[in-house]
């Protein structure tokens, strides 16, 4: 069966086996990906799958469901467990029921790209690309992932929710190692071929390396720091995931009772945007079929709203923010708005600091408080008199995300689409400009 | 689907590949969730699918498919192999495996309790009462405004198969409880602790952990911190470091730099590399106190297995033994180029993962000493019993680890609580600070995520109390 005649499928059968509301995301995707280190593929990877994602309520009792098996009795017998189990459940105390359609859902362009799922053993030629583009610029090793995925998603309410997005999404990431620790990383990613530039980001992956060698030990102390795309992503991403109306009411944020009052430095505004052309995340609906748009979470610097699915907007006397998630709200595309001045500009703002590209292994001493530290690598250099001038090494970034945000003292003009395997709360994307945070701090190991 | 796994290897056989291999899973899990005494959501995944694998001239190729077609697995062993053979061109060395003996065996893991015996009801009453418990400021103590409590309960059957003769059947049950605990006290801010249990086995080992129990002391503990603990020393000090500690230390700093992949740089541009080369087997790195090991065959353990996911049979990997590097994890790519056997550490995290290195249950041993007798020898100190915030950087040299519940040690006495002692230390002087360590053996149940995509894989990590000497608890100053 297509997706859409498996979302149609199973929400009429589960209307008849006695469900109140149902809605199915139904997906076959394809995608290819080729892993590569020391200079060499290491594996070829390719999936091929199909499966269903369902929401089945009844007398204000929730289930969630993923199943492989799609036919017909395999489906039939899922809903049958379903309907048992929804028996035994405790009624939702803030329940709320789907929102009702039929919606027009508005194409979003550049979506996708149907070179991508033609690229095949193409693929192989751009990691071997980008290699030998991190090389020329300094590198000794290269390893890295291409990621390029074809995907269609149907899904269907018994609402009267009812629609089809079909994505391509292409992504690679670069890491550069030069000597001994020193290391660069570059990405490029998008939804179509345009802007792709695999040779850009294996350049900009060796150059850092090759920059980073004979590191001096970094020192314990607060920085005035700028952010490279990557790292200000994952500081991002955090506030997105901490802006869930969810997250916010388990204690894992550190955003809760803090709506419209002043987070941020005053010239920060960031959003969602569902809609983004390009966006790795964009939608056109959804979990629960809403249209989806714009939710600005920050503007000059004021948290602005959280993010809402039914069941948490109707607990906060709100209207959802069409991001559902059925149980756990969450962003779609990340958007921070540029500031006025290039990135040279932001570097020369800084007398004495550093400059961190990348930042891994985030962990919370308290998500509630925003205490936290990460890893700092693949670029890490002190700037002095505005310029960056020697690699250092050995650094953890140990802040607060409260006191960061508020820290921060200027952005650059351009921002760019990131993607990042370390996305500490799964946002597909973050589209950002430098940022530049003073009085950060940073510690190093003791012994 | 067992016939097309079959059929997977035998059709990439006769397609050219040197080698072959599938593996058919199926994951039927159920999930309960309980936020602030709220039912949220129970759920259910129930995946089959087959990942497929090929060596062909000397490259490696990874498909799965979770369709029962068989001119899909056609198609998608041609792809396997097409582009496999299509990566040799950016190949400077040609793909090996090491020579394993073939096996053909069928293991299990019987629950005594099945899940599907106990009630969705009971489950979700389970969690509700726990819930109640730790928001009774009566009961534990403290005001607990947020709760968070995950049920995840798993049933995984594999069937691998390869071209060399082997087939590995088995069956095993897994359960994990997740519990995010935020408590608050005026004037003194937040506190959150996270409680994790996780063993392959059947629902008798919920009813063994006391879960209302375990949770109520755990946020009596939070409260305890917040209204007792005074601030941290700094500075040179001893420590000693409670079982919880001393399980994710080792996990963190021998686990996973001993993992061969990390060592040839195969993980470096996600995971990372290792700090630790393939020369520096037989070098001393730490006292003689402290061996490691890492060792599937744990029974109930939450990283069990009896065969990993090439069909090499599982066996107790000494990674540290009496201070020296001993031994690397390894699969059967690696094994072959430190001309070893594979030591079975290939798992996958699904039937759509191609199996990578990865521990199983890592832990110190424990040594002679009682608690008591490793207090008694420290004149001033802190003994963190359990920890908050961690990292370690990516070549698992450069680590840090924040105490949740932490006592001060003055004249070998345990005395009041402190709050939030930062350790932060590079890997070689911690081991080399350790100088004794205790009787006790204690795990911890994690999902240890590596690779790309990531894989997240059931593991314990565990150890005895540990006591350094003349380390310094760190901080900004």
């Amino acid at each position: 069966m297509e997706t859409r005649e498996i979302s149609s499928f199973i929400v009429d059968e589960g209307l008849r086996s006695g469900a109140d509301e149902i809605a199915v995301i139904a997906t076959h995707g394809t995608a290819r990906q080729v892993r590569f280190a020391n200079n060499e593929v290491t594996i070829t990877t390719t999936w091929d799958e199909t499966g269903a994602s369902i929401l089945l309520k009844k007398d204000k009792r929730i289930l969630t469901a993923y199943i492989t098996d799609v036919s017909k009795d395999g489906i039939r017998g899922t809903l049958k467990d379903l309907m048992h189990m929804v028996k035994l459940m405790k009624p939702h105390k803030s329940y709320a029921p789907l929102p009702e359609g039929p919606f027009k859902y508005q194409t979003i362009q550049g979506l996708y790209d149907e070179r991508i799922p033609k690229l095949e053993e193409k693929n192989i030629d751009y990691v071997e690309a980008t290699m030998n583009s991190a090389l020329e610029s300094g590198a000794k090793r290269v390893a890295g992932t291409l990621l390029t995925m074809d995907s269609e998603s149907s899904l269907k309410s018994s609402r009267n929710a009812e629609g089809t997005r079909r994505k391509t999404t292409i992504n690679m990431m670069v890491r550069s190692l030069a000597n001994g620790e020193s290391s660069g990383m570059g990405v490029t990613c998008g939804t179509t071929l345009k802007d792709f530039n695999p040779e850009k980001a294996g350049e900009e992956a060796g150059r850092l390396a090759k920059m980073s060698i004979d590191a001096v030990s970094g020192k314990s102390g607060k920085y005035n720091v700028v952010l490279s795309r990557s790292a200000s992503a994952i500081l991002f991403d955090i506030i997105a995931g901490m802006d869930s109306a969810f997250y916010v009411d388990s204690g894992n944020s550190c955003l809760a009772d803090k709506l419209g009052e002043k987070i941020a430095f005053e010239e920060l505004s960031m959003y969602d945007d569902a809609r983004a052309t390009q966006g790795l995340g964009s939608t056109p609906f959804d979990d629960e079929g809403y249209p989806t748009g714009k939710t600005v979470i920050i503007e000059n610097g004021r948290l602005q709203s959280y993010l809402h699915n039914s069941l948490t907007s109707k607990k906060y006397k709100t209207e959802s923010t069409a991001n559902a998630g059925w149980i756990v709200p969450h962003a779609w595309n990340i958007i921070v708005k540029g500031g006025k001045i290039t990135e040279e500009e932001l570097l020369k703002e800084v007398k004495e600091g550093l400059y961190i590209n990348n930042i891994t292994y985030v962990r919370f001493q308290d998500y509630s408080k925003g205490d936290f530290s990460a890893i700092t690598r693949d670029g890490v250099f002190k700037i002095e008199n505005g310029a960056i001038t020697r690699a250092v090494r050995g650094l953890r970034l140990s802040d607060n995300i409260i006191h960061m945000l508020q820290n921060i003292t200027n952005l650059s003009k351009e921002a760019k689409q990131v993607s990042h395997w370390w996305m500490e709360f799964g946002t597909p994307s973050v589209t950002t400009p430098l940022i530049l945070c003073r009085n950060t701090g940073f510690t190093t190991p003791t012994k | 689907m067992k016939d097309l796994a079959d059929f997977a290897v035998e059709h990439a056989m006769k397609l050219g590949a040197e080698y072959a291999e599938a593996r058919l899973q199926s994951d039927i899990g159920n999930v309960y969730v309980v936020k602030n005494g709220n039912p949220e959501v129970a759920g259910f995944v129930r995946e089959r699918g087959l990942g497929i694998r090929v060596l062909i001239g000397g490259g490696l190729g990874f498909v799965s498919l979770n369709q029962p077609d068989k001119d899909l697995v056609d198609t998608m062993v041609r792809e396997a192999v097409g582009m496999a053979k299509a990566s040799i061109k950016v190949k400077k060395k040609p793909i090996r495996l090491s020579a394993e003996k073939a096996v053909e065996e069928r293991w299990e893991v019987k629950p005594m309790i099945p899940f599907e015996d106990v009630s969705v009801e009971e489950k979700m009453e389970l969690l509700l009462d726990i819930d109640k418990i730790t928001s009774s400021s009566k009961e534990v103590g403290v005001s607990v405004p947020n709760r968070l409590f995950e049920l995840i309960e798993s049933n995984t059957e594999k069937y691998f198969v390869n071209s060399e003769g082997t087939a590995v059947s088995s069956k095993i049950p897994r359960v994990l409880f997740f519990g995010l605990l935020t408590a608050h006290e005026k004037d003194k801010g937040t506190e959150q602790d996270t409680i994790e249990k996780g063993e392959s086995r059947g629902w008798e080992a919920v009813k063994e952990w006391n879960l209302i129990d375990h949770a109520r002391e755990r946020a009596k503990t939070l409260g305890k911190i917040l209204k007792t603990a005074a601030k941290a020393p700094k500075g040179k000090i001893d420590l000693i470091l409670g079982n919880q500690v001393v399980g994710l230390v080792v996990h963190e700093s021998v686990g996973h730099p001993y993992e061969a992949d990390r060592i040839f740089g195969r993980e470096a541009a996600q995971a990372g590399e290792s700090f630790v080369t393939r020369d520096m087997l037989g070098k001393r790195i730490g006292t003689e106190v402290v061996t490691v090991v890492d060792d599937p065959t744990l029974k109930n353990s939450y990283g069990h297995y009896l065969y990993d996911d090439e069909g090499v049979p599982a066996r107790r990997r000494f990674l540290m033994k009496e201070g020296v590097i001993n031994e690397f994890l390894h699969n059967r790519e690696t094994a072959v180029e430190m001309r070893v056997s594979s030591n079975a550490a290939a798992r996958a995290s699904g039937f759509d993962m191609e199996p990578i290195i990865r521990m199983a249950n890592t832990f110190m041993l424990p040594g002679d000493y009682i608690f008591e007798e490793i207090v008694k020898d420290v004149r001033f100190g802190v003994y963190m019993k359990t920890f908050g915030e961690w990292n370690i950087d990516d070549r698992r040299y450069n680590m840090r680890f924040i105490g949740r519940e932490c006592y001060l040690i003055e004249k070998g006495e345990l005395k009041g609580m402190v709050r939030r002692p930062i350790l932060e230390i590079t890997t070689p002087s911690f081991y080399d600070s350790v100088d004794a360590v205790d009787k006790s053996l204690k795990f911890e149940a994690a999902t240890c995520g590596k690779g790309d995509p990531m894989q997240g894989i059931p593991v314990w990590h565990g150890g005895p109390n540990v006591r350094l000497r003349n380390v310094r608890l760190g901080g900004i100053e």
